[in-house]
């Protein structure tokens, strides 16, 4: 992270419930409630849901009775669908940071920098383009530490009049106390609800109380933790962001340069070099990567010559070689054109899974004797469970062995041939 | 070289436009003379797909647009992120539902036209007045 830098928190409205209704308006302004696994009870809600007084978690058993009284509609959780939207979410944002944290399926910390202007336009222009290209309407809370980004962006969500954006130090000191006074210091991210009695006995209710305690006194009477949150509510950052970590299922290397790149063998160089981290870091967590994305950007301070040239290659198999991953990241380089400035560049591999047991460089083997089907489906069956797998239509969704109740399920629109989204043309 | 197009196995958080079918090189009896000049195959995606971000794949059901060459059961490519004009076919809300219309922007208002005149036009102030879902920039249809 650069010197003094900020965090922002991106987040997705209601998550579940707005990646179904980017595909089926008609559940627009419905109440709208998302089940969680074999339909046992709501993990999303829809504002309108809300406002019916249905709470997080509620069994549907309880629901059901009344939802056509109430127009409330339910689907089943679709992981397919919010997997790929979430995916589309964190790609789009990673072009606005070189320093994108996907902290859950839902939400990302950024690495920004800029005055608190420039930063509430940025925060604006991501919000903006996330429910253009993608169909989802996010929240971005914007501050020097990732608990007060945290902070900023529950109050973004929270009060209509910041539009979905809100940078703390844009907000006057005033309001700000008023807003952690008016704060339980369990609604506080980092800090579990078992604390509170703990904390309330120290006479510490409000956020605002916690962030005007004593931090040696908190390290002392609760952790180095707690202490932390104090400090980042004081605006000294203590968590950093993590650079390089490996969500479920992708690793970045990405960096802002200090001067822009304009030249394609300079973009190569840095190619290179990603490949190799990325092949040094898929070799010690054992896993080979699928597909590779390589992807360029100008700044996006300057908006006339916007360009952020991708490819997505596909690797002939499963590797970790670093001569395979280069090779595929240079397949970028026929995009970037000389002259322009590139401020930053990266690669991500996706689709990670574990490196098999046979000897590496089998490159010229046919990988379905070499590495059999059976052990494949094997391995996919034990992340994604019995039955989520198999040969031709076996076990695809409704198989006998599939025991995940889904009966409310919508189509797997983004990413099933046979459940594409119907447009009428009538 | 042989080349064999293997199965895939698709993860569920897979999008549908980043599963491509890449050719595996078997191991044969000698090296061939094209070895070296495999590139890669066309990738539809790089060509039909500007920004992955916002490209969705849709299905058509009707007729109405049988003359823009748009027919039932055809797929249409949608990029969400273009700015809607005056003659594209564009993915609108409509009544809740996605329907597939051409777009005409001129100065008396906005009109949604099917390209069939036994569906009447759409007529509305301003752009602003409909929701776009997205413009359609290719139709894979069927021959």
């Amino acid at each position: 992270m650069p010197g003094r830098g900020s965090v922002a928190l991106v987040d997705v409205n209601c998550f579940y419930a707005s990646a179904e209704r980017a595909f089926d308006p008609s559940l627009e302004g419905r109440p709208l409630v998302v089940l969680s696994n074999n339909d046992g009870c709501a993990v999303t809600r829809s504002p309108e849901a809300k406002a019916l007084g249905i709470s997080l978690g509620e069994p549907w058993f309880k629901l059901a009775p009344r939802a056509k009284e109430w127009g409330l509609v339910a689907r089943s959780s679709n992981y397919e669908l919010y997997g790929d939207i979430s995916a589309r979410v964190m790609e789009l944002l990673g072009r606005y940071s070189a320093w994108l944290e996907v902290y859950s399926i839902d939400e990302a910390f950024l690495g920004v920098n800029g005055t608190p202007e420039e930063l509430q336009r940025l925060g604006h222009t991501m919000k903006t383009a996330v429910r253009r290209n993608v169909g989802v309407p996010v929240c971005v809370g914007i501050a020097g530490t990732k608990t007060l980004a945290k902070l900023a962006n529950k109050w973004a969500k929270h009060n209509p009049a910041f539009d979905g954006v809100c940078h703390w130090d844009a907000v006057p000191a005033a309001r700000r106390e008023k807003l952690m006074a008016g704060l339980s210091v369990v609604e506080l991210w980092g800090v579990a609800a078992r604390l509170t009695k703990r904390l309330n006995a120290q006479n510490i209710h409000t956020v605002l109380d916690l962030a005007r305690a004593d931090p040696i006194k908190i390290r002392d009477r609760f952790s180095v933790v707690l202490m932390r949150t104090v400090l980042e509510l004081n605006g000294t950052p203590c968590i950093p962001l993590e650079e390089e970590r490996i969500g479920r299922d992708q690793l970045i290397f990405s960096r802002s340069f200090a001067t822009p790149i304009t030249t394609g063998a300079g973009v190569r160089q840095v190619l290179g070099i990603y490949a190799q981290q990325a092949s040094a870091r898929l070799a010690r967590h054992r896993l080979q990567a699928k597909l590779l994305t390589a992807f360029a950007a100008t700044s996006f301070y300057n908006p006339q010559d916007n360009s952020y040239p991708t490819v997505y290659v596909p690797l002939p198999m499963p590797t970790a070689d670093p001569v395979l991953l280069a090779r595929a990241a240079y397949a970028l380089l026929p995009r970037i054109d000389d002259g322009v400035k590139y401020v930053r560049a990266g690669i991500m591999v996706t689709d990670l899974r574990p490196t098999g047991n046979q000897a590496p460089l089998a490159i010229f083997e046919n990988p379905h004797e070499e590495r059999g089907i059976g052990p494949l489906l094997e391995d996919v069956s034990r992340r994604y469970g019995r039955g989520s797998i198999g040969l031709g239509f076996a076990g695809i969704r409704g198989g006998p062995d599939w025991s995940m109740k889904r009966d409310m399920l919508s189509p797997r629109y983004t990413t099933h041939w046979a459940e594409l989204p119907v447009v009428k043309a009538a | 070289m042989g080349v064999i197009i293997g199965p895939r196995v698709i993860d569920a958080g897979t999008s549908l436009l980043s599963v491509l079918i890449s050719p595996v090189p078997v191991a044969a009896g000698y090296p061939s003379p094209a070895q070296d000049y495999f590139d890669g195959r066309i990738d539809l995606n790089e060509h039909l797909i500007k920004d992955i971000t916002s490209t969705y794949v849709v299905r058509v059901s009707g007729d109405s647009m049988e003359r823009a060459g748009i027919s039932d059961g055809d797929e249409l490519i949608v990029n969400r992120a273009l700015e809607p004009r005056d003659g594209c076919v564009v993915v609108a809300v409509l009544d809740g539902e996605l329907t597939v219309k051409r777009l005409r922007i001129t100065a008396s208002g906005v009109v949604l036209q099917a390209d069939n005149p036994r569906y009447p036009d759409i007529r509305v102030p301003a752009l602003s007045d409909l929701v776009i879902w997205g413009v359609a920039t290719r139709c894979l249809h069927h021959v």
